[in-house]
């Protein structure tokens, strides 16, 4: 039997994944499987690689993540489809609105559903600007950042921490 | 007394628990597309606000720690063994005292906040998770999506972010051979089972971790109830087994006194050994059998006898050899306390 995805060797690999059920083989040679990551068998398998596996229903034709020509690209973060099929990990947020569409059915594969039902974040917290964090004024004294800290646990009653805190400035001086 | 010297709820069978939360903060990509400066964004965020979480909390960055003193956090399954390795030098992690809080910084997402116990406590944990959650989501913005939920960088934990897991103690399901066909059945039921320890083909000292697959279009609250009923099936189906054995009698308490013997008196042995052989004497102690030892001391058992808290113990790095003697004498110290 020839290798089902170059189709050029012979193939002497069999690979089977069970996942909620549902039972998927293919027959590879040693190079391809080597490719895909798959040929060290005593390892524990690694998840990540096999995703672009699930992606059989999306494109129908092609059973193997290689194949994919699908070259989107995400212009946040410049992953495209290829290197997540690679990694299994996407790059930044934005990457589930660019590629929300191979996401969908990746996920159904997945989860059986796309869509979240769980907890929502109430947390109103402020977005944090990199370059900002950056340019602050560093190195930061020890001391002005016990002093900061300080103030902070007065303002939130947490009155155990600030005495810790005035101690430990208290040392300092 | 540390979370993992403990001895909780049904933990004759169900070891410990462990809750998972992955977050991600918006705005700064995921940890793999991060450049050196956007982890240290993330990595100075994280230590500013532990004052603010409290519970004791404390930052420790991965970078002033040994080799030794990060793979005993991987030992206690705090972190996992390729966190540990990372050289990444804004890596860092969130601890208390009791260590039944650890959330890894810049791991593959940027916050993954968990929290453990001994036995089966999935319902009380998840509570204390999400009070913890709520507390970062008022000093972080969470990277989050009304479709997908919250995002993370692999997509097998996207929607709450959330996995749920146990470790399991079956040894009487392996020794009656039924093993291969309660696996399968767990797998069918969407969780995911495997052996903790050893290579694919035995899991060595019979101990499995069950831990959910699906994380979005399913609420916390199910996930984590889901997962404790599928426990609690594990555990009827071990104790069952363990009733079955039981009935072979002396055949019984003279292979599990054995092993006891053989773990007590080596002069030196293995990790593999030491793991196999504990197992049996824990299946021992459970079911009364072996009566020298108690919960306590097989826990003390279990982790002491693990390489880099065996030299941590012993105060020096040790080799192979010199550890496979350092264990029998550790395990001896511990059998005579």
């Amino acid at each position: 039997m020839l290798c089902q995805n170059c189709e050029k060797n012979e193939a002497n690999i069999r690979y089977t994944q069970i996942i909620n059920g549902v039972k998927k083989e293919i027959a590879l040679c040693s190079e391809c499987a080597r490719k895909l990551g798959i040929d060290d068998l005593r390892m524990p398998i690694n998840f990540n690689s096999f995703l672009g596996d699930f992606f059989n229903d999306y494109a129908e034709t092609e059973f193997l993540p290689m194949l994919q020509t699908n070259e989107l690209k995400c212009k946040t973060c410049g992953m495209t489809y290829n290197d997540f099929i690679n990694t299994g990990v996407f790059g930044c947020s934005d990457c589930y609105e660019v590629f929300s569409n191979p996401i969908d059915s990746l996920l159904k594969n997945l989860h059986g559903t796309s869509k979240h039902i769980g907890r929502i974040p109430k947390g109103k917290a402020e977005k944090i600007d990199v370059k900002n964090v950056e340019n602050k004024k560093e190195p930061q004294s020890k001391k002005e950042m016990l002093e900061k800290d300080l103030e902070k646990a007065i303002k939130e009653e947490r009155y155990e921490d600030a005495a810790k805190i005035r101690d430990e400035l208290k040392e300092m001086k | 007394m540390n979370w993992y010297l403990q001895n909780g709820k049904d933990s004759d069978v169900i070891i410990s628990s462990r809750i998972r939360l992955s977050r991600n903060i918006e705005g700064i990509p995921f940890v793999s597309k991060c450049k050196p400066e956007e982890l240290k964004t993330v990595y100075k965020k994280m230590k500013e606000i532990v004052p603010l979480i409290g519970y004791g909390l404390k930052f420790i960055s991965l970078k002033d720690l040994d080799d030794i003193n990060r793979e005993v956090l991987v030992e206690k399954n705090l972190i996992s063994a390729e966190f540990a390795k990372s050289k990444n030098p804004y890596s860092a992690i969130i601890i208390n005292d009791e260590e039944n809080i650890c959330i890894t910084i810049n791991e593959e997402d940027h916050i993954k906040l968990q929290i453990f116990s001994s036995g089966l406590e999935v319902e009380n944990l998840m509570n204390l998770a999400i009070e913890l959650d709520q507390k970062l989501e008022e000093l972080v913005p969470y990277s989050f999506n009304k479709k997908y939920g919250y995002l993370t960088a692999c997509p097998t934990n996207v929607g709450t972010g959330l996995k749920v897991s146990v470790f399991a103690h079956l040894p009487a399901l392996t020794i009656t051979g039924n093993i291969r066909k309660f696996l399968s059945a767990v797998n069918n039921l969407g969780m995911s089972i495997k052996g903790v320890y050893g290579d694919n083909s035995k899991a060595e000292g019979d101990i499995y971790q069950i831990s959910n697959n699906q994380t979005i279009g399913i609420t916390e609250k199910e996930i984590t109830k889901n997962l404790k009923l599928i426990s609690q099936k594990v555990l009827e189906q071990e104790k069952m087994a363990r009733k079955y054995l039981g009935k072979k009698g002396i055949d019984l308490e003279d292979k599990l006194y054995r092993d006891f013997g053989v773990l007590s008196n080596a002069r030196k042995i293995s990790e593999q050994e030491a793991r196999e052989l504990i197992s049996n004497v824990k299946l021992g102690t459970d079911l009364g059998i072996i009566s020298e030892l108690n919960d306590t001391k097989i826990s003390e058992l279990m982790l002491y006898t693990k390489p880099a808290s065996l030299s941590l113990r012993v105060g020096k790095k040790l080799s192979v050899y010199e550890q496979e003697i350092e264990r029998a004498n550790v395990i001896k110290q511990i059998l005579s306390e």
